[in-house]
Formats: structure tokens, sequence, C-alpha cells
């Protein structure tokens, strides 16, 4: 693999990373390159460290060991301009919302606006809210508190607060996880959109029909290490047993499968080296 | 056993090395404050709310009984060593200078101590505090420096009002037992007071404050992953509350008397 810091195209890069947690390693020497208007998806075994992956690269974990690049730039060595400005332009989902509870849903949406934007007027900042939560089907909601929302609006909500300040990087653990289908087909109407004025998005999901429709490169991720990564074409195809294995398991884990992705790799299996 | 030892203090010294870089991290944010363009004002206005005016009513209740309390042991006490007019003395001294600042910082503690604790704690679980840190919150000026504020700012008013409500309780009490002039009393109240006494309340009041706050945001920021982490969060919140609140008292007591 081309190295994390030396690519030129990669918007995030990291370089012989590990984290630890409790003792225990949960990556393991990653080196990874996240490319610019690209879409990654990270697929692995429950517990293979895919969230804190996902964390690391967003600068929300620090990593023990290795480094981290924004833009080519150690992001632990950013100065708080330099913070900010990549806070500006990323936006993170997280599994279970993680919405800020003690405030309304037009609180939730406004706060990283008036962070970013200071000079825009407190009409401006609602206007825009208002205008996201059209687009969400929650502007009902706007002055209700996560608690009174449902599951799924809760993740549709939260999708908004990512997507607010029109980020170029968008980083969303499990987007599908636990919502039905009518929100699941919003989430990815959302997910395509940013897509379409390409925002990198990098996507730790199980499901098989987000991923492929999503993912330009494909990262396995197993016990911490990075088992393989490349173009989804190829990592689909590949001969590696425990890949194939784990591909197997995670689209196992779920009940809809995506019969495309399932059946080439039985098609694959049958010829392949076992 | 040496080995064990040996780790032992290596996770102590781990420890307080990261509760001093937190302290001195507040410091800094706390300084810095105004400076900030964050919108944590308003947290700044709901935290003084809930310490400061919510706690009125209680301090007002404990203040009220100590100032009747010690009016009536000295009211009972000294006239047998034809001692009467100590009372004042008294009444300055250990309301003034120690039971205001002390009580009012173990209402803090309990009420402000533990809920901080226990909010930030399940602001950690549900990773609320990481949702602010990705949308470029800093926790520390956000959701530290305005409890810290507040809880500091509400401290000295309150010990403030514990000192007013106390002296005027026991002159409530004295009308029951040896009705005594309001002027004349308040008169003796005032020739005992002494400015090391404003000093010292006052000292203490902010010290507590950020004693009492530090440690309880503290403490929820050092909840992991698990609920089950919450309520010792707010149990270490509130002894190691009390145990620093002490420990300062009786320094600040010391160097006052010097």
């Amino acid at each position: 693999m081309e190295s994390a810091a030396g690519s030129i195209t990669a918007l995030i890069s990291l370089q012989d990373v590990t984290v630890h947690f409790s003792g225990r390693d949960i990556l393991h020497h990653i080196n990874l390159s996240i490319p610019a208007g690209r879409s990654t998806v990270i697929m692995g075994p429950s517990g293979s460290g895919k969230s804190t992956l996902l964390k690391t690269a967003a600068g929300l974990i620090p990593p023990d060991t290795g480094k981290v690049f924004f833009q080519g730039k150690d992001m632990l060595l950013l100065s708080e301009g330099g913070m900010r400005e990549l806070r500006r332009v990323s936006g993170f989902v997280f599994q279970d919302g993680a919405l800020w509870e003690n405030k309304t849903l037009m609180e939730n949406l406004s706060l990283p606006l008036q962070v970013h934007f200071p000079q825009l007027s407190q009409a401006e900042v609602e206007r825009r809210v208002v205008r996201a939560l059209e687009r969400g089907g929650l502007v009902e909601s706007a002055h209700l508190r996560p608690v009174q929302l449902s599951g799924g609006e809760k993740k549709i909500a939260s999708f908004l607060r990512a997507l607010i300040t029109e980020p170029a990087i968008l980083f969303m653990d499990e987007p599908t996880l636990s919502i039905d289908h009518t929100m699941e087909e919003k989430v990815g109407q959302m997910i395509n959109d940013a897509k379409a004025r390409g925002c990198a998005i990098i996507a730790v999901t199980h499901d098989p029909r987000l991923t492929s429709t999503l993912a330009d490169q494909l990262v396995i991720l197993d016990a911490g290490v990075v088992r393989e990564t490349g173009d989804f074409d190829t990592v689909k195809r590949t001969r590696d047993t425990r890949t194939r294995q784990i591909l197997a398991e995670v689209l196992g884990e779920i009940a809809s499968y995506d019969t495309d992705l399932l059946a080439l790799l039985d098609e694959e299996g049958e010829g392949g080296p076992q | 056993m040496v080995e064990a030892l040996g780790r032992w203090a290596g996770r102590k010294a781990r420890d307080y090395s990261y509760a001093l870089g937190f302290f001195f991290l507040v410091l800094r944010e706390t300084a810095l404050f105004m400076r900030r363009r964050q919108v944590a004002f308003r947290v700044l206005v709901l935290q003084i709310l809930f310490t400061g005016v919510e706690a009125l009513s209680v301090v007002s209740l404990i203040a009220l009984s100590i100032g009747a309390v010690i009016i009536i042991e000295g009211g009972t006490i000294l006239p047998r060593f034809g001692q009467t007019s100590l009372v004042y003395s008294i009444l300055i001294v250990v309301i003034t200078r120690e039971l205001g600042p002390i009580l009012t910082a173990f209402i803090l503690t309990a009420r402000s101590g533990t809920a901080i604790a226990t909010e930030l704690g399940n602001m950690v679980v549900s990773h609320e505090v990481e949702a602010y840190v990705s949308v470029g919150i800093s926790p520390i000026s956000y959701l530290v420096v305005p409890r810290v504020l507040g809880v500091t700012i509400s401290m000295i008013a309150l010990t403030i009002y514990f000192n007013f409500f106390g002296l005027f309780g026991s002159y409530l009490v004295s009308q029951l037992i040896k009705p005594v002039p309001m002027l004349e009393y308040f008169r003796a109240l005032l020739r005992a007071l002494q400015l090391r006494d404003l000093v010292s309340t006052l000292v203490k009041a902010f010290v507590f404050g950020v004693i009492v706050s530090v440690v309880a945001t503290f403490q929820g920021f050092k909840v992991g992953s698990s609920v089950t982490e919450i309520p010792r969060a707010a149990i270490k919140a509130v002894g190691q509350g009390f145990v620093l609140c002490f420990l300062a008292d009786a320094l600040i007591t010391v160097v006052s008397y010097v």
C-alpha cells in the first residue's frame, strides 16, 4: 500500500496507527489512505475495531502510536485554527445519533452553524435549520427534544446535524442500523446527495445494500488489523480465505442480503481456493 | 510485591498528572472564556440559576438553623462566665469565617457536584461529548468552564447570603430568648466583624467553588463507556469534594491567622 503520509490525493491518511484501551490493542499498526471525493466503507466482524478506526480517522480518538494526517498535516500538530477547519469541513454521524439531549432539534442543528459561521444572523441560522429539517421531514419536530423523537427520527436528525455545514468529509458509524425501511430510504437519499456533491464518505456498516451502492473503496478490518483494502470490486473478488470468511460472516449477520454481492461471493467461492 | 507497588505508584502518578493537566486546561480556558466566540454564555446563566437560585431555600433554612443554634448555645453558656458580649464575636467567627463557606460548599457539592458529575458522565456514555468535539466545540470551554464559573459565582453569592441569613436567624431567635433591639444587635455584630473575616469568607467561598466544580467536572469526564460508572463518579465527586474543601479550609484558616 502507498505510504499514508506520502499520498498526495489522500484527504485523510493513517500511518502505522495503534490504539489501546485498557491495555488491549484495538487497532494494530493501521496504514490507510482515504481519498478525497470518494466513498470508503469499513467492514469487519463485531469488535474488530471499526468504530474506533472511524473515530481515529475523524480525529476524535488520538492514536497511541502512529500518525493521522488531514490533508498531509499531522492532526495532533494542527493549530487551533487548523483543527477548527477540520471540524468545519467534516461531519460525523454517530451510531446512536448522539444528539444533545438538553437541546431542542432546532438547537442541535443550530449549534454547528453558530460555531463555524458566527457571522450568520440568528434569522439566517434558523432559516438554514428549517430548510434542513424540511429535507429530513422533521420540521414539525423542530422544538422537540431528542427524547421525544423515535429512533429513526434521531438518526435522521443526526444526519442533518452532520450535514448542516455542508462538509467535504462525512463520517458515518452504522448509518442504517436499527431504522425502518422508510427511514433507510431517507438516509440513503441524503448519503447519495452528499456523494453527488463530491463529499468524501467514510462509513462503517454491516449493510450490504448500502455497501454495494456506496463503496468506491472497501476496507476489511479483522481484530484491529486491516486485512484487505482496495477498490470495492477488487476486494469483493478477493481470494483471501479469511477476507471471504469475514465478508460472509458480516453479511450473514443481517437479515436482508444484497443478492448481487452474495451471489458473487458464492460464484467466486466455487472456483477459488478455500 | 515490589512490582505491584511500582504499578500502583505509576498508576497514581498518571492519575495525578492527568488531574493536574485537566485543572490547568480549565484555568487556561476560563481565562480565555470571554474571548471565545463559542456560545457558552447560556450554559453559564443556566448553571447560576440551578446552582445559585435554586439552592436559596436550602441555604436559608440551614443558615437560619445554624444561627439559631449558636445564639441558643452562646446565650445559655456564656452568661455563666460573665462573657455574654462574646456571643457576637463567636457568631462572626463561626458563621462568617467557618460555617458559612464550608456548609455552603457542602450544600453545593451535594446538589450541584453530583448533578454535574452525573450529567457529564451521561453525556460521555451517550457520545454527546464526542459529538461536541466532532462539530468543533471544545468540551472544556463549552461544558466545563461555564459550570466552573457558574458554581464559583454561585458559591460566593450563596456564602454571602448564608452569612447574612445566619446572622439574621440568630437575631430572630435571640428575640425569643432575650430580646435585644435590632440596632444594638447588628451594631455589636459589626463591631466584632474584622476585615480579615470578610477576606477569609470570600477567599474560602472562591476556593471551595473552584474545588467543587473542577472535581465534579473531572469525575464526570472520567466516566468511560458504561452507565454503571456514573453513580461512582457522583460519589467520588462528593467524597473528593468534601475532603479537598476541608483541607483547603484548614490551610486558609492557618494562613489567615499567621
